[in-house]
């Protein structure tokens, strides 16, 4: 079958399909904009602790988060998904999916936050301790605020992955948008490509719209002088 | 007799395989204005960051006021000495009056209202009471260090650091941070300098310290120094320093 | 463990890796060279027995007994992992195909890509709009697309020699085209990125010798991207070894489909699972590894950052 008959075929029908599907195609955004928000928080949560370790710990505590690190971001997040679901036995689906991605998120967080870290002059540092705060009182009064501020990009780009993962947690049956799509896919074959099509607008359309508000809150936070 | 308030003891300090200083031992009594002199490398700048422990010495000691700065707690020992930076290291996320008060409240535990009050006031005391809701990219780098010094000032410590503090500025900047510096001297603050402005030198300072090598070479009152050193080293660093900053 | 002493062990592991690793593959092409095609290079009937009996030793020590039985299980785990190497080892050369291809394939679409975005003025909208659009939407459905809704799998196959003998089937040349596609996107933007990282005071310099625009760029701006571009493209050769696992869902029989095939039929997830990571970070690894050594050996002080350098003193 030729190009030209494929377009055809993609006709009125398919897509009128999609639409009276649409139902579908709500409840399966909401469930990853859901996963997209709790791994990112969890994320966040333990990330943002293990980055200041990477930054500041000493030889044994750096010793247990780096290799950690290394390992959970060199695995697949297919293979994170499956060993919490099928392996550890994480139910429901939704929640295994969330921890999964994430404890994903949270290895590269750390990264996000130990470079801003890094990225704080160690002038900073010194000036605060020299003034006499404690070490803690200083990470989380001069070196953190800044630091926060310089890992908006990085923060950015992360929820641009945690959101396209989501459609992984396909693989553990979690009804969220692609699985959605795939299952319209059976039910009416020919409508395939309508249907993976919108499924990837709306994608493009989450990821664009809350790349743009982080652009937006970005300039907001900046501080006054320049973010360098 | 009542000990002196900074005593440096046959202090000695290495990086790695090299020595930075080896064998200094000076006195400050309450009100003295030392300055600390000496070529690049000489160990200057450590000497000062080992004595509010930024930098750990190999061996010797330190006293504060009779105490070892080893006996007493590092953020204690830090809200007695005051240091302000050749490059100012201003928070750069706080304003100038924030900068100010973060010391005040979270190291001193002033409240809100107590706080802000007496960072105006030092601001002011510096010549900066406009500038104090401006951040530190918004500020000239006479303004910045001026800031520092208000910083450090706030804490009311019983001694004063300066490295280098103007070092980092342009020429027609530095007049205003070496006047706040020579009434801070006239107020009785006991002050170590490290600086090549001789100038100031020879109108504040009690004692000039020259440092080369990682030895302290020659100390006495600036009259001495520079009219009549004991060693030549002493004589040719100062010409030479004096040719360049002299005379202010 | 002193640096040193790390980069040493690591080195170790993934030599024997890649020593293991090629003399399975060659075994089982050649029909059996070391060993019968498909039978593993250690037997596991002695680790399996060794497990057995460490378990009931374990039992005879009651609760003391506990990190023996520990031992026991990870014996257990190793044995049984030795039978199912051969297979993983199958799978694991089609990931090394995908991301091989896939990062080189698509690095020869990336150049024009981002030629075209950085001076081109309609095409320059076309390659934006082609970038954000693959960029901003998952990988698994590019792939959904192009395997269930375009009839490219049919074409494909219907080329002769496709699927018998050493030529891959179908489903994994869609495969490499969707991981071509997407990692071009995603390297344009890096060469774009590296390219406005050398400062514009180079070309213009370079100008006023005399080098022409197209020399200008290919023998000062051009040297100097690379080396920038070098910790981008090792994110996207470890992206393609991770993601290539995503072709498992369009029938592609590489490492997680193996594992996956494995587990369905014994139901041993952890073992399975926990192996299939340790395949994955030894090949992430061994990315990771190769990168640094080419960034080594190419790094001059002071460009890229990555000289190990910084700046003047």
């Amino acid at each position: 079958m030729d190009p030209t008959q494929l377009l055809l075929q993609a006709g009125v029908g398919d897509w009128e399909f999609v639409w009276r599907q649409r139902q579908f195609f709500v409840d399966g955004t909401w469930l990853a904009v859901k996963l997209t928000f709790f791994s990112m928080l969890l994320g966040f949560v333990v990330g943002l602790p293990a980055g200041v370790v990477e930054a500041y710990g000493g030889r044994y505590s750096k010793g247990v988060v780096r290799p950690l690190g290394v390992v959970v971001r060199g695995t697949p997040i297919l293979v994170i998904i499956s060993l919490t679901y099928f392996a550890f036995g994480v139910s429901p689906a939704f929640v295994a999916a969330t921890l999964a991605l994430g404890v994903r998120s949270a290895a590269y967080q750390s990264q996000i936050f130990r470079g801003a870290i890094e990225s704080v002059e160690s002038g900073q540092m010194e000036a605060a301790r020299a003034v006499g705060l404690s070490k803690l009182d200083a990470i989380r009064h001069v070196v953190l605020p800044q630091a926060l501020r310089r890992s908006v990009p990085g923060f950015q780009n992360e929820f641009t992955i945690v959101l396209k993962d989501t459609s992984i947690a396909y693989a553990i049956g979690v009804a969220e948008l692609l699985k959605r799509s795939y299952d319209l896919f059976s039910i009416q074959t020919t409508a395939a490509l309508e249907v993976f099509l919108a499924a990837s607008l709306i994608y493009f359309v989450l990821t664009f719209t809350v790349n743009r508000g982080i652009e937006q809150l970005h300039d907001r936070v900046a501080i006054p002088g320049g973010n360098q | 007799m009542t000990d002196p308030l900074l005593d440096v003891d046959d202090v000695h300090q290495s990086y790695g395989e090299e020595t930075v200083l080896e064998g200094i031992s000076f006195e400050m009594e309450r009100q003295d204005v030392k300055v600390l002199v000496g070529p690049s490398g000489s160990g200057k700048s450590t000497m000062l960051r080992c004595i509010n422990r930024l930098t750990d010495i190999d061996d010797g000691d330190i006293s504060l006021d009779g105490d070892s700065i080893y006996d007493l707690d590092v953020n204690d020992l830090r809200r007695q000495v005051g240091m302000v930076f050749q490059d100012f290291n201003l928070f750069a996320h706080l304003t100038a009056l924030e900068n100010v008060t973060l010391g005040l409240k979270r190291v001193l535990d002033y409240g809100e209202r107590e706080a802000v009050e007496k960072a105006a006031w030092q601001l002011e005391a510096v010549g900066l009471r406009e500038q104090a809701d401006s951040y530190p990219a918004e500020l000239s780098g006479g303004q910045k260090q001026r800031v520092g010094i208000a910083r450090a000032l706030a804490m009311d410590p019983k001694l004063m650091l300066f490295d280098e503090p103007t070092s980092a500025l342009d020429p027609e900047l530095i007049g205003e941070v070496l006047e706040v510096m020579r009434e801070l001297a006239d107020e009785g603050m006991t002050m170590l300098v490290v600086t090549h402005e001789m100038g100031f030198a020879k109108q504040a300072a009690t004692d000039v310290l020259f440092l080369d090598d990682g030895k302290l070479v020659e100390q006495g009152p600036p009259e001495q120094l520079f009219e009549n050193p004991e060693h030549d080293r002493t004589a040719a660093f100062l010409s030479r320093l004096t040719k360049l900053h002299g005379g202010q | 463990m002193s640096r040193n002493t790390q980069r040493l062990v690591r080195d170790g592991v993934l030599a024997a890796f890649w020593l293991w690793f090629s003399a399975r593959l060659l075994n089982d092409w050649f029909g059996g060279v070391f060993v019968p095609q498909g039978q593993p290079f250690f037997d596991p009937e002695p680790v399996a027995a060794a497990a057995t009996a460490v378990r009931e030793a374990a039992t005879g020590l009651g609760v003391v007994g506990t990190p023996v039985g520990w031992v026991a299980s990870a014996l257990d785990s190793a044995s049984f992992a030795m039978t199912y190497l051969p297979d993983l080892a199958a799978g694991a050369w089609l990931t090394v195909v995908l991301t091989t291809l896939g990062i080189l394939f698509g690095l020869v679409l990336a150049v024009p890509l981002a030629a075209a975005r950085v001076y081109g003025r309609v095409t320059h909208w076309v390659a934006l709009a082609f970038i954000e659009l693959i960029r901003g939407t998952p990988l698994l459905a590019q792939l959904f697309v192009l395997y269930f809704a375009l009839p490219l799998a049919g074409w494909i196959g219907a080329v002769p020699f496709v699927g018998s003998g050493v030529v891959p089937p179908q489903a994994v040349w869609v495969a490499v085209l969707g991981f071509t596609i997407n990692s071009a996107a995603y390297q344009a933007e890096y060469i774009r990125g590296s390219i406005e990282g050398v400062d514009t005071g180079q070309l213009t310099a370079a100008r006023a010798v005399g080098l022409s625009q197209l020399d200008g760029i290919r023998y000062v701006v051009l040297p100097q991207a690379l080396r920038i571009a070098i910790p981008s493209w090792t994110n996207e050769l470890v992206y393609l070894v991770k993601y290539s696992s995503l072709a498992s869902f369009i029938t592609v029989t590489e490492l997680f489909y193996a594992v996956e095939e494995a587990a369905y039929s014994n139901y041993r997830f952890l073992d399975l699972f926990l192996l299939a990571a340790v395949v994955y970070v030894l090949l992430v690894v061994s990315a990771t590894t190769t990168m640094e050594w080419v960034r080594r050996r190419v790094a001059i002080p002071g460009v890229g950052g990555s000289a190990g350098g910084r700046g003047p003193a």
